[in-house]
């Protein structure tokens, strides 16, 4: 404990890019997907842009993961597969197929991830829960509540609205592409320019360092959580627009794939230390390895090993850069 | 009481005896150690002789700690010797291990025992050997125990079976010091402030233990505060200051008052003069202390603008809470720690962020940085200490503590506050940085701060312009500019602990731990067994028919794999972890056994061991590479779905005969489900009363401790694992038995259930408190829970609800019954 490290000159590449953690990711990208051009002739500029789009959906949720895991203590959201399924049944229910109601079923279903979120964010702030038990848990009340939707509702008529922002293009690019590099930007911005962003990292290093220079670490986390479940209820909209329909399971993949993605992008599991670009990178690069196993015609059950042997793949690596930073 | 304490057999040792009769025990040469550029010890030399009773004195800060330390192998030195028996030892393979095999043993006052596990199983931990291979290994230990405390505590009423979380802190003590005083080739024990928790009884009967053992030839080092103690215990006396030793000698040639004189008095003020407030400045009010903290002071204690305020004691005698009590009550107030680690670097960013966020921390979340504004705010105060701007870029932890702390003490002061709180600030800082830092807190009181300042090292408190004595958590003292002397404050000091007479502990903070589980634990060990009792109830009320053998055979089935599944996350729970893949292992563990285990028993019999592997796997990740287990289990979860799938993408498949065979027997006129579920239970219960459970429940509770007694971190992750995995296992195999079929999503849903299980059978999260009896009465409560939803006509829809539900309001009750018990202190 006594003992500091002495100043150690790193030499510059290997600090260059420890600071841009995502250049892995970025790489895998590039690699993947050259790879697979000269291997298939299936793989062109048009499929990546289906990768993109694709990559895009993982994108909004995986940003809430992304804020929740910087604020440090082993804190996840395992609720956000169950937000993203009711907010689909909602968004489709209310909507109804009229752009008229559109605002009305975006509200409700923001309203119901700032729900979620504020009484997550309450069990783990006031009472004191671990967040991955207590996002576990209203995860399971969340899917009763699916289970209850599924029944009473059976529409699956989508807003042309949302219909086109989720499949429609503009010059050749998709729309949800657009949005997802805009989101990303805002994310990079309020990270690194607001004074949230700085709060948010300090308490996710050290909550108690952090609260001791006045940084009103609760609150912060609060807001973290609040951010996850907005985007996991909006994502939940935007699913239903484009699978035209809201169905059982339809987050489930996302519980995985959002913590994948962070964790790819090179967003420390221990907190402290979140890069958006990062999350778009690892959102981008889960789906091509998803898309790459498909095109391989390999059975489902294979898919989700080797998804699950790369993220901790990647976690055993980054493990050792994550320990050096903690005490 | 005292007078038993003969000092008889140690005055005919005392006689100076020649060099080569008796072999010194231990002998430290020249030792010298910084902490940075701070001089711990400083040529510090030590002999110990065989019988000999050493007492150790010092003022806070003096190197007392660092000594017995090297000492005891856990820290090395920078230079200087050692030797045993008069053969030197390299450094190099000086270890806490290596000291214990010595006979070198030392308690400490923070105690390295384990509070969920009881007094003997700590025995256990501490000395492995005894009970090896014999199956009553624990009433061997519990004898032993007995034999240990009645050595040095006769007439202790210390149950051997009794948990240490639910003894007094004295007598916690007590065992801790019977436990290292026990150990069959003990040649040295040092006792680090043993008495401070003991009653003036316990406190005599320890000294004579002490009298009577030193003439057997055993040797002590006795560190105390209670320096009449150490006058009344000790055949010689070592006083160190400043980390080199200020006399030596035998006892008699010592008083009280000259202890106190030698360890404050002497050279006089080495650093700096005392301070004084600047008359012209306005004595604006900050802050005023009164109430039961200034009771003894018989007055009310204010604090103006520009006054230097000094918090001293002996340590823990409540300075340090007050402190953080101030801080609480003023949320804008500048703070610095010097426990920078803990409480202060924020590890990855720049000395320039480390300090900007200081001045951030106090703006709207939303509003923006402006990182000109913040680089001026650095360059301005880091000018003021004189820290290099060259080095503002730089990562924080490539500072030396000396500018790390300076770096910190610029985070407190762009806060812009006009309340400066310093907890022990200079802790490990060389002294040319020691004295810039007075300098700036000099400097930022003129400016019309109000500074308090909490310090271990009493010379430090020359630069205040009052020093305030703590006593017991009270103020006993006042010190006003000239009066503030070294002298003075350890006098104030020593003199109240010797006029306290037989003190019961150090400050308040012993004693109001000790009750708090009462209401707690109670409920912890009730809910189980009455969320049961009730569940039974009113299934058979609803309907009668549940109570006939059948009803209850037919009932518990399904709670079978439930309570094995529940059991192996108690196994991880009890390291302080939590496994979110448990429920997709059992469930590929039940595809497995209903496809290939049927039609190629070999092969299938080779992929569940595999499983197992992938456990172990999974345990030494953790470990070694320190990574979340929730999330490589997660991604674990999902390799075991996507095996499954792979096996066998649609449910089906068929039991193997022998696995029915072992689930459908049945003894006349009991429910088969229900042996099953004891056996279960049972077999949890011996896991965790077994050699191997107590260790896994140990690391669990402190793991530093046992890490440190000898035991491999990673052998025990592993086999922790390895062991949740079997009973994972088995109650796969219990799925496809009872079920006789498989669904790899048959699984999934355990793990809540699972965690709902353990937090219901009365289990911690954190702190190893795990019980497979409660566990199994949780597994089987929430198994039958689903039973009575569909009794009553709830659709199944809402069982996940109800689960859910019921785990946040088990664990949000307990968290707010042990917050009204902590502020009901």
């Amino acid at each position: 404990m006594t003992a500091l490290p002495a100043y150690r000159p790193a030499p510059s590449f290997f600090q260059w890019v420890e600071t841009r953690r995502w250049i892995w990711s970025l790489a895998g990208i590039v690699i993947l997907w050259l790879v697979l051009s000269v291997l298939t002739s299936r793989f062109s500029l048009q499929s990546l842009s289906g990768v993109a789009a694709s990559a895009a959906f993982l994108l909004f949720p995986s940003l809430g993961q992304m804020i929740v895991v910087t604020t440090g203590r082993g804190n996840i959201d395992l609720s956000i597969p169950s937000v993203i399924t009711l907010s689909a049944f909602l968004s489709v229910n209310i909507v109804d197929g009229s752009d008229a109601r559109l605002a009305l079923g975006l509200g409700a279903v923001a309203a119901v991830g700032l729900g979620v979120g504020a009484v997550n964010a309450f069990l783990v702030l006031a009472l004191r829960i671990p967040a991955m038990i207590t996002t576990l848990a209203t995860g399971y009340i969340l899917a009763t509540a699916t289970l209850l939707a599924n029944r009473s509702f059976s529409t699956y008529r989508v807003s042309p609205a949302l219909a086109w922002f989720t499949t429609g293009k503009i010059a050749g690019v998709p729309v949800i592409v657009l949005a997802a590099l805009a989101v990303t930007a805002l994310a990079a911005f309020v990270l690194s320019r607001t004074v949230f962003g700085r709060a948010l990292s300090a308490v996710g290093q050290n909550r108690r360092a952090a609260e001791l220079a006045g940084v009103p670490a609760s609150r912060v986390i609060a807001l973290a959580f609040l951010a996850s479940g907005v985007a996991a209820g909006l994502t939940g909209a935007l699913l239903s627009a484009r699978a035209g329909g809201a169905f059982l399971d339809m987050g489930s993949p996302f519980l995985l794939q959002s913590v994948g993605a962070v964790v790819l992008g090179g967003t420390l599991i221990f907190g402290g230390c979140a890069t958006a670009f990062g999350t778009l990178c690892g959102s981008v690069l889960l789906v091509l390895i998803v898309t790459t196993m498909q095109i391989a015609g390999l059975p489902g059950g294979t898919q989700e090993i080797i998804q699950g042997v790369v993220i901790i793949a990647v976690l055993a690596l980054a493990g050792v850069a994550g320990r050096e930073n903690r005490r | 009481m005292a007078e038993a304490v003969s000092r008889m057999p140690v005055e005919t040792l005392e006689t100076p005896q020649p060099e080569s009769a008796s072999l010194p025990v231990a002998v430290l040469d020249r030792i010298v150690r910084t902490f940075g550029p701070t001089l711990a010890n400083d040529d510090v030399s030590l002999s110990v002789r065989p019988g000999e009773v050493i007492g150790l004195v010092g003022a806070n800060g003096a190197g007392k700690s660092t000594l017995m330390r090297i000492l005891c192998g856990v820290t090395g030195p920078d230079s200087g010797t050692l030797a045993l028996d008069g053969r030197p030892v390299p450094f190099r393979d000086w270890s806490p291990a290596a000291a214990r095999r010595s006979g070198i043993r030392i308690v400490y006052q923070e105690l390295s025992l384990c509070t969920n596990l009881t007094v003997a199983e700590n025995f256990y931990l501490e000395e492995p050997a005894h009970g090896t291979l014999s199956p009553f290994w624990r009433a061997r230990y519990r004898r032993f125990a007995q034999a240990g405390i009645d050595a040095v505590f006769p007439g202790s009423s210390i149950d051997p079976g009794a948990v240490l979380a639910g003894l007094p802190l004295g007598q916690r003590q007590m065992v801790e010091i019977a436990r290292a005083a026990s150990d069959p080739k003990l040649k040295l024990l040092i006792l680090d402030e043993p008495t401070s928790s003991l009653d003036a009884g316990r406190a005599a009967q320890l000294r004579d233990y002490v009298g009577r053992r030193a003439a057997q030839g055993i040797s002590f080092i006795f560190i105390s505060h209670k320096l009449r103690e150490v006058l009344e215990i000790a055949t010689r006396v070592v006083v160190m200051r400043n980390g080199r030793i200020a006399r030596e000698g035998s006892a008699r040639d010592f008083t009280v008052h000259s202890l106190v004189e030698l360890m404050g008095g002497g050279t006089g003020a080495a650093t700096g003069s005392a301070g004084t407030r600047n008359p012209q400045a306005p004595a604006r009010e900050i802050l005023r202390l009164g109430g039961a903290l200034t009771a003894p002071l018989g007055r009310e204690v204010v604090l103006h603008a520009g006054d230097i305020v000094g918090f001293a004691g002996l340590e823990g005698s409540g300075q340090r809470a007050r402190l953080h009590a101030i801080r609480a009550a003023h949320p804008g107030a500048g703070f610095v720690s010097g426990d920078r680690q803990r409480d202060g670097v924020l590890p990855q960013w720049s000395v320039l962020s480390n300090i900007g966020i200081g001045a951030l921390a106090g703006k709207p979340l939303a509003s923006l940085v402006v990182r000109e504004e913040e680089a001026e705010t650095a360059r301005h105060w880091a000018e003021r200490l004189r820290l290099d701007p060259a080095r503002l870029s730089s990562n924080v932890l490539q500072l030396s503590g000396g500018n790390q702390q300076k770096a910190l003490v610029a985070r407190a002061l762009a806060r812009r506050s006009d309340l400066l709180l310093l907890d022990d600030p200079t802790r490990g800082v060389d002294v040319a940085s020691k004295h810039d830092f007075y300098r700036v807190v000099r400097q930022s009181a003129d400016a019309g701060v109000a500074v308090i300042w909490y310090s271990t090292e009493d010379i430090e408190l020359l630069q205040c312009t009052r020093v305030l004595v703590f006593h017991k958590g009270a103020i006993v003292r006042e010190l006003v500019g000239a009066e503030i002397s070294e002298e003075s404050i350890v006098d104030t000091a020593f003199l109240h602990e010797k006029e306290g007479g037989d003190p019961v502990g150090h400050g308040g903070n012993a004693a109001p731990a000790e009750r708090r589980h009462n209401t707690a634990g109670l409920l912890n060990h009730a809910i189980p067994l009455i969320g049961l009792l009730l569940v039974c109830v009113a299934l058979a009320a609803l309907n009668p028919a549940a109570a006939s053998l059948f009803g209850i055979d037919l009932l518990l089935s399904s709670a079978v794999p439930l309570v094995l599944i529940a059991l192996a996350q108690m196994f991880v729970v009890g390291g302080s972890q939590i496994d979110l893949g448990i429920g997709a292992f059992a469930g590929l563990v039940n595809v497995v056994s209903a496809t290939v285990l049927t039609e190629q028993p070999a092969l299938g019999v080779v992929l569940l061991a595999a499983g197992l592997g992938g456990y172990a796997v999974i345990g030494a990740l953790i470990e070694r590479r320190r990574i979340p287990a929730i999330v490589v289990t997660l991604g674990a979860s999902f390799i075991w779905l996507g095996c499954g799938y792979t096996l066998q993408s649609a449910p089906g498949g068929m039991a193997p005969d022998w696995l029915m065979a072992a689930v459908n027997w049945q003894i006349p006129g009991l429910p088969t489900s229900l042996l099953l579920i004891l056996i279960a239970g049972l077999c949890g219960v011996a896991v965790n009363r077994s050699r191997t459970g107590v260790v896994l429940r140990g690391f669990g509770n402190n793991a530093a401790a046992l890490e440190q007694g000898g035991w491999s971190p990673l052998r025990y992750t592993v086999l922790r694992y390895v062991v949740a995995g079997i009973f994972a296992m088995v109650a796969g195999l219990s799925l496809t038995a009872i079920t006789t079929a498989s669904d790899i999503n048959a699984g999934g849903g355990f793990t809540l259930l699972s965690i709902a299980a353990v937090v219901i059978g009365g289990c911690h999260l954190l702190g190893g408190t795990v019980t497979a009896m409660g566990v199994t009465a949780g597994a089987v409560t929430l198994s039958l829970i689903g039973s009575l939803l569909s009794f009553l006509g709830v659709s199944t829809d809402y069982n996940a609800a109800v689960q859910g539900l019921l785990l946040i309001a088990i664990l949000g009750l307990r968290t707010l019954i042990e917050r009204r018990e902590d502020g009901a202190e």
